[in-house]
């Protein structure tokens, strides 16, 4: 995965992001050809592929029922995994990975725990008791850059699909039962319409530029991750990778990632819309 | 002990399937843009992604081989996989037990000798696991390696197959296999019908062997005719 690049090749490179128009031909924000399929994994409750230039990624979404968290009661559980998998490289064999899968992990943790966008209080089942959690598990089957957006866009998609056992509570108090359906079309699904996704950009020369390709990543000196909501609000922001960040670039960056990110929520938002009259669930 | 009839009446499986009938067989290969060569196989629900990467200079100048390549492999379950999630284990036994089986069985198959001092490495990612994943990781390892125009000696098929009520399962799914019975797992090189790996857990009559290896090595057959097929495609 490691690039080399002579001398030339970074300048024409650089020069390139910052006159506004890429090795590919593409702006500094435009993305790449986005490839997305829902529903893949028949096991999982929810799940989806998503490629993007040359990284794929799978995520597939197991609910389960657990004992809520004693400092938040009231709500449900998400826990997100990241997993490069070793038949994108080699050097992801045994624990090679470990230092990428952390980051990924932490990072898109970060991006999805804020409480006031996620609708955590649908998956509280009894309160005080037992709540859903699900367990996302981001496998990385080829690792080609810009691995945080793809998965959350992958995360999204997987979400919107996500069904959930409907369960029946009954009885009071203490007595409280609950009764998770067995009937697979008796289920529910969560509303993903304020679930934000990724956008990181990257800082190379004096300019910035999303979804960049190896090559541009190899040229680049720090990143900063932003997570957008569809309304066009900024949820989290980190600042990662070793460069030096100018203030003012910064400010221009968010606003070039909320602009995109919105562009991008309309977008997979259309698609997802389109996609669930196709399918009966 | 709970015992899930897999035959109802007709002599039907769970799935609607004949004893001997295989599950419905997918490949697509060069689906890894990364690897030199890479499969995806399903076969019914079990999806395995394989991709090779070699024969390149070895990693650890050591294990090296003057006469021959080595190969490495390594076997990785996906956390959704399975009908119950597993966290990921690093060094899980069995998923390295099953890594050694893999690395044996094309160790037989591929044409070492013509890559001396060097590695090719075999990455078997199961994404999802409905019965048979060592059978359809063998399999889709295969088609990986022809993907990498890595020259081997034969194809190598494999198939699991279990025996119920005196008849014999072939492509046995998930259902089944959880029934307990014997769990035979052959795999072969269908041209000269040499046996490359055989695993049997649980208790197999010995009357039963010999229905149960001519029979699993039929189906097979049926399986690399497919194989061949879809390469050609």
């Amino acid at each position: 995965m490691a690039t080399r690049l002579s001398i030339n090749e970074i300048r024409y490179i650089i020069d390139g992001v910052e006159q506004d128009f890429r090795t590919d031909g593409r702006a500094a924000e435009d993305y790449r050809h986005v490839e997305l399929e829902s529903r893949v994994l028949p096991n999982t409750n929810g799940s989806a592929r998503c490629k993007l230039g040359k990284t794929e990624v799978l995520v597939g979404i197991k609910a389960e029922v657990v004992d809520v968290d004693v400092h938040a009661p009231h709500i449900g559980k998400l826990v997100i995994t990241a997993d490069c998998s070793a038949v994108a490289s080699p050097k992801f064999v045994g624990k090679g990975s470990e230092a990428l899968e952390n980051d990924l992990t932490n990072i898109l943790s970060f991006i999805y725990h804020s409480t006031e966008t996620l609708p955590l209080k649908e998956l509280c089942i009894l309160p005080g008791k037992s709540c859903w959690q699900l367990n996302v598990d981001v496998l990385f089957v080829q690792c080609g850059g810009n691995l945080f957006d793809v998965a959350s866009i992958a995360l999204k998609a997987a979400l919107h699909n996500t069904t959930l056992p409907k369960v029946r509570v009954s009885g009071e108090g203490i007595e409280m039962e609950m009764e998770v359906a067995d009937d697979p079309y008796h289920v529910w699904k969560l509303d993903v319409s304020n679930w934000p996704i990724c956008i990181t950009l990257y800082q190379i020369g004096c300019s910035f530029a999303v979804d960049p390709s190896e090559e541009e990543v190899a040229c680049s000196e720090g990143y900063v991750h932003v997570g957008v909501l569809p309304s066009g609000d900024v949820s989290s922001m980190e600042k990662s990778g070793a460069g030096n960040i100018d203030p003012t670039v910064l400010l221009e960056m968010v606003e070039v990632g909320v602009r995109v990110g919105e562009d991008i929520h309309n977008q997979l938002d259309k698609q997802l819309e389109a996609e669930k009259s196709l399918a009966k669930l | 002990k709970a015992v899930v009839s897999t035959q109802s009446t007709g002599g039907l499986r769970c799935d609607g399937r004949r004893p001997q009938e295989m599950r419905k067989l997918k490949c697509e290969l060069g689906v890894s843009e990364g690897a030199d060569g890479s499969a995806i196989v399903e076969q019914g629900y079990t999806k395995v992604l394989v991709s090779v990467f070699g024969p390149h200079e070895c990693a650890n100048r050591t294990a090296r081989n003057h006469e021959r390549a080595i190969i490495s492999c390594s076997y990785n379950f996906a956390s959704f996989g399975a009908a119950v999630r597993k966290k990921k284990m690093t060094a899980d036994k069995k998923t390295t037990e099953v890594g050694v089986m893999i690395q044996n069985t094309f160790e037989a198959a591929v044409m070492l000798e013509k890559f001396p001092k060097s590695q090719i490495d075999i990455y078997v990612q199961v994404l999802q696991g409905d019965g048979g994943e060592r059978c359809v990781a063998i399999n889709a390892t295969t088609l990986a390696l022809i993907n990498a125009g890595i020259p081997l000696k034969d194809y190598v098929c494999a198939c699991a197959a279990t025996v119920f009520q005196d008849s014999v399962l072939l492509d046995i799914n998930n259902l089944e296999e959880s029934y307990r019975g014997p769990l035979f797992m052959l795999a072969v090189m269908p041209q000269t019908e040499s046996i490359v790996q055989l695993q049997l857990d649980h208790r197999l009559h010995n009357d039963h062997l010999d229905k149960v290896v001519r029979e699993t090595i039929q189906g097979e057959r049926e399986r690399e005719s497919v194989c061949v097929c879809n390469l050609c495609v």
